[in-house]
Order: C-alpha cells, then sequence, then structure tokens
C-alpha cells in the first residue's frame, strides 16, 4: 500500500467508526434486558423497544412530529417550488437577495430562531405553539426545498417551455404540463429531505414546547430528565431505523444523491 | 400589400442593447425563404419575435393579413422547429407528436400523428422516448411536431446545420417534399449560402440585424450587390477597377498561367474538382482555381495571372 491509500484508508475507517460507532452502541444498549441505560448491555430483550409504544407522550409527540414534517415540507413546497421557478426562468431584480433570505434558515442558529418565535411571536401575540411550531419547520425546510428543485429546473432547457407555448399552451399550463412532470424527482426529493430535516429537528424546537404540544426529540429530551431507562434508546434506534429506511427507498427508486 | 407575412419596421432589443433594427420583409404564401447571415446577425430573434416568444420595441408582424404583434404564440398559426430540437423528454415520440393537436382538442389525434410520423419516416418510432433518439430522428420529431397542427407559417431554425452531410440531403429532401405536399409557408434560418442556395426560393440577406439584400436565390448567387454579399456568396477576390467601383471574381473566374499579373503561390487547398491557389502578388492577396486534372503549381512558384473584367460583377456599394 502506498502511503497515501493507507491515509486514506485510515480516514475512511474513522469515519465509519465515528457515524456508526454511536449507532451501534446506542442498539446494544437499547437491546438491554436491564433497567438502566448502560453499555454493555446487561443481557437482551426486546422490551424496551416494546415499551415505547406504551409510553402516552411518544405517541402524541410522534403524531406531532408527523404533522409537523408532513405538512410542513408540503407547504415549504408550495412556497418553494414557485419561488425556485421564478429564480431560474426570470431576470428578477434582487434574485440574490432572495436567494439570500430564503436561504437563511440555513445560516442562522436555530435555537435563535426558535428562540425569537418564542418571544416575539408567540409571548406578545398569543400566537399558538403549535402554528409556531409548524411556522418554523415550513421555513426551515424552505432553503432546501429551493435548492433542489432549481437544480432540477436548471436541467431542463427553457426552449421546452417555449415550444409548448408555441403548441397552445397558456403560461401556467406549460408549468404543469412540462415543467412539473420533468422536475417531479426533484420535488419528491425535496420533500424527502425536508421530511427527515424536520423530523430529526431538535433547536428550532428546543423553545417551542408547551403542555402537550412537543415535538418528538424534545420529548424525548424532557423524558430522560425525569426517567432514565432505556426506552429513549429504543426509540432512537427506531426513528434511526425509519430515517434510513426513508434515504434507502428514495435512493433505490428515485436515484436520491442525484439531486442532493 | 398582398404578402401572407410581412415584417414592418420591426425593431427587437435585450434590454438596451437594440439587436434587429427597423427590419422589413414580405413574403409570399407557400414561399420557403432563407434568412441568411453570420452568426449573431439576428436571425434566430427575428424568428422568435414572429413566434411570439419575444416582444417588439415597435414595428408589425402581420400573418395571413392579421396582426399578430401583441398576440400570444399560441394563438399565432405558427410552428417553431427550434435548433435544440426543445422535444418534451418526458412523453414519447406519438406523445410530442400529439401535443399541439390534444391542446387544441382535434379530433382524430391518433391517425393525424402517424400520418405525421409517416412523413418524416418514423412511423417505426412512436412508442419511443425522445432522449434515445438520434439528433436527426429528434429533429424529424420536432418537424413533426410542428407540422400535425398545420401552422399558417413553419419556422426552422438552422434545421440543417447540426446534420452529417448524408443526413443534410435527406432533410433537404423532406422539406422540400413537406413545402410541395402541404403549401406551407416556410422561413428557415441558416449561416450557409450552400443551404440557403440548396433550399431557398428566395434568400434574405442580413448583416447586424439589417437585411444587406434579398432575392431569388439564383441571382442572390450570380449577382451580388455589395461587398459583404459578393464575400458571403464565394466571390473571395475584390478589387476597385479602373473607374474607381468594386469588382468582385469568383476563384474560378481567374485564369491562371498567363496575363498581365504576377504573383507568387503561397498554398494550395484540393476541393475536388478545383485546386485553389493563394497567390501573393502586388494586387494583394489573390484565390484562383483550377481544374484538378491541369498540371499543378508548386508552392513557392511564380504564376502569371488574369482578372478577366468580362468575368467580373460589379459591385454598387462597399
Ligand atoms: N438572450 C439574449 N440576451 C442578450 N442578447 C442576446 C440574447 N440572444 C441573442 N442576443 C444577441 O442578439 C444578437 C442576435 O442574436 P441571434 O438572433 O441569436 O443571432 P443569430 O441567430 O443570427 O446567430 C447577438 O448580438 C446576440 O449576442
Ligand atoms: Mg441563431
Amino acid at each position: 500500500m502506498k502511503p497515501s491509500s493507507t491515509a486514506t484508508g485510515t480516514i475512511i475507517g474513522l469515519t465509519l467508526v465515528f457515524l456508526i460507532g454511536p449507532f451501534i452502541v446506542i442498539i446494544l444498549a437499547a437491546l438491554t434486558a436491564g433497567n438502566n441505560l448502560a453499555f454493555p448491555p446487561d443481557g437482551l430483550s426486546l422490551k424496551w423497544f416494546i415499551k415505547v409504544f406504551t409510553v402516552e407522550s411518544f405517541r402524541i409527540s410522534f403524531f406531532i412530529s408527523m404533522f409537523l414534517a408532513v405538512f410542513g415540507t408540503l407547504t415549504a413546497l408550495i412556497v418553494g417550488v414557485p419561488a425556485a421557478y421564478a429564480i431560474a426562468r426570470y431576470d428578477i431584480p434582487g434574485a440574490g437577495a432572495i436567494q439570500l433570505a430564503v436561504s437563511s434558515p440555513l445560516i442562522v442558529p436555530g435555537i435563535i430562531v426558535g428562540l425569537a418565535l418564542l418571544r416575539y411571536l408567540v409571548i406578545p401575540t398569543g400566537f399558538t405553539i403549535m402554528a409556531a411550531l409548524f411556522l418554523a419547520h415550513a421555513a426551515l425546510i424552505l432553503p432546501y426545498a429551493v435548492r433542489v428543485v432549481t437544480s432540477s429546473l436548471q436541467n431542463l432547457r427553457v426552449d421546452v417551455e417555449e415550444a409548448a407555448l408555441i403548441l397552445g399552451c397558456s403560461r401556467l399550463g406549460s408549468f404543469f404540463r412540462v415543467v412539473f412532470p420533468n422536475i417531479r424527482g426533484g420535488i419528491l426529493a425535496a420533500f424527502i429531505l425536508g421530511f427527515v430535516t424536520s423530523f430529526n429537528q431538535v433547536p428550532v424546537s428546543l423553545f417551542l414546547s408547551g403542555p402537550g404540544v412537543r415535538t418528538l426529540p424534545i420529548d424525548m429530551l424532557a423524558y430522560m430528565e425525569t426517567t432514565y431507562d432505556p426506552s429513549v434508546a429504543a426509540l432512537a434506534c427506531l426513528l434511526a431505523i425509519m430515517s434510513v429506511g426513508i434515504v434507502f427507498l428514495a435512493e433505490r427508486f428515485l436515484g436520491f444523491s442525484r439531486y442532493v | 400589400m398582398s404578402d401572407f407575412v410581412s415584417v414592418d419596421k420591426l425593431t427587437l432589443a435585450y434590454g438596451d442593447t437594440v439587436a434587429v433594427p427597423e427590419l422589413s420583409f414580405g413574403i409570399g404564401k407557400g414561399e420557403l425563404i432563407a434568412l441568411l447571415g453570420p452568426s449573431g446577425c439576428g436571425k434566430t430573434t427575428t424568428m422568435r419575435a414572429i413566434a411570439g416568444l419575444m416582444t417588439p420595441k415597435s414595428g408589425t408582424i402581420r400573418i395571413d393579413g392579421r396582426d399578430v404583434t401583441r398576440l400570444a404564440p399560441s394563438l399565432r398559426e405558427v410552428g417553431l422547429v427550434f435548433q435544440s430540437y426543445a422535444l418534451f423528454p418526458h412523453l414519447t415520440v406519438f406523445e410530442n407528436v400529439a401535443f399541439g393537436l390534444k391542446m387544441r382538442k382535434a379530433p382524430n389525434i391518433r391517425e393525424r400523428v402517424m400520418a405525421g410520423l409517416e412523413s418524416v419516416g418514423l412511423r417505426d418510432f412512436a412508442n419511443r422516448l425522445t432522449p434515445d433518439l438520434s439528433g436527426g430522428q429528434q429533429q424529424r420529431v420536432s418537424l413533426a411536431r410542428s407540422l400535425v397542427v398545420e401552422p399558417k407559417v413553419l419556422l426552422l431554425d438552422e434545421p440543417l446545420s447540426n446534420l452529417d452531410a448524408r443526413l443534410r440531403l435527406e432533410m433537404q429532401m423532406v422539406l422540400k417534399d413537406i413545402q410541395k405536399k402541404t403549401g406551407v409557408t416556410m422561413i428557415f434560418v441558416t449561416h450557409d449560402q450552400s443551404e440557403a442556395l440548396a433550399l431557398a426560393d428566395r434568400i434574405v440577406l442580413m448583416k447586424d440585424g439589417r437585411i444587406v439584400q434579398s432575392g431569388l436565390a439564383e441571382e442572390m448567387y450570380s449577382a451580388p450587390r455589395s461587398r459583404f454579399a459578393a464575400d458571403f456568396f464565394g466571390f473571395e477576390n475584390i478589387l476597385p477597377g479602373r473607374d474607381g467601383g468594386l469588382l468582385a471574381w469568383r476563384p474560378t473566374a481567374i485564369r491562371l498561367g498567363d496575363g498581365p499579373h504576377e504573383g507568387t503561390i503561397r498554398g494550395m487547398s484540393f476541393g475536388g474538382d478545383y485546386r485553389t491557389y493563394v497567390i501573393d502578388s502586388a494586387l494583394g492577396e489573390i484565390k484562383g482555381s483550377v481544374r484538378a486534372g491541369l498540371p499543378a503549381f508548386g508552392e513557392g512558384e511564380k504564376v502569371r495571372f488574369d482578372l478577366p473584367e468580362g468575368e467580373a460583377v460589379r459591385l454598387e456599394a462597399a
């Protein structure tokens, strides 16, 4: 082996250890037969995986997170697709500014966004926590939606739309008949990326919780503060498996990595 | 005015940059005309304006007596075969050709599409996806897609430029055939004088968004009026005459081996029937052709030549 490939091998090895290592530790800790979160596990059993499903607050926060991920992402797409289209196709003044505004949730730390929404929206106006969460998640996903859709729009030649106009389409008609079918893959990819991002989101949601209204990751944090049993580890495993499964299927059927 | 398509004082601009200033020309019904000119002279821009993809700064466009200057592209009844073909990548060949008919909710779509594909020789390709086709096939799909809706005017942007020599000849015949069978008025754009001569009834020669000369193909070929037109149609020797006007000769009009002038052979290019020599002389650079069968001159050789005034074309303008 040449020194450079030894180094490359080492780097890849370390990367895998740090990426996959924690995952393995958590799986093993969750499979414990004992009553404490510990590594190595104290015997093996599935009892904590079963316990997860009996915790009432997990069930509620799971549905809240699911709702935010699905509808937050849809909202981001409804705003983001036209925005991406406008940026890609029209020489609009201030396109750069729009791009920046739309990407700002990527740059501004999520915890600040959450705190600001709480302090300046929820407290003074009586906006509900749920509505604030919804807004925050949609805004968080918007940049991903714009980015992914913009890049698939760039692969579609403008003259294809012009051909549709000449053949009898209106502008809107050409969007739905020609543009949309050709960027469907990109939109689906953006949906999956947005869904996973929203579902796993911690910082933005941290301050935005109230009685009975918490996202699943925040609920897990809260649970751990009072109960230090391995069910949180079991839940973390299930969530990780869900995320990996979604991305795997997306890659398999969509060629997900083409879009991201 | 009896022109079927008429363009009157059309000014087209990108932002503040005028690409085509006050262009006017007319086309008779069923004519096949070529917009000819070097790259960047405004041919595509003019086509796009006729198709309605670009709003003119001023001027009017009329088709079949109707002012279409401000009309949406979908209402103009024109077809445009894009230089890039612009097929719908998510649709099959059949669906591409059917697109315009579906938009019009036309009857007998299936038969009309198949007839359209037949006319361009692609009947067997109906169910293929367009990105899988060769460039020449894509172009014919694009042509069929424009034709099945029976446009009043068919616009073609550089329809021959991306084809190899054999396909080019084939496409020329397809286009001539369409003109004969459908009688559709056609405007095609090219930067190549030989394509324009081979296909067009009439040629409109453009330079910097302006018309330099227009006329029947043969007239343009044999009697260019300006230095630019002469140069474009292969009159490679342009010299001042005795009276101060300009005279132009094709390389084949120059007589080599004898005559009042003398020069040195600098280079030769073999063109099948002819050898064309580049000669340095007191008159400047002269290009002269000799039939390939005759004895050849060597590089650096001194040669006498004649510029017969009877063979020259007299140019009106510089
Ligand atoms: N989208 C555009 N924006 C700005 N200038 C353009 C654009 N398209 C063409 N032009 C300019 O307009 C002139 C004519 O271009 P075009 O009509 O494409 O020429 P041709 O088809 O004869 O090669 C050129 O100077 C070109 O640079
Ligand atoms: Mg062009």
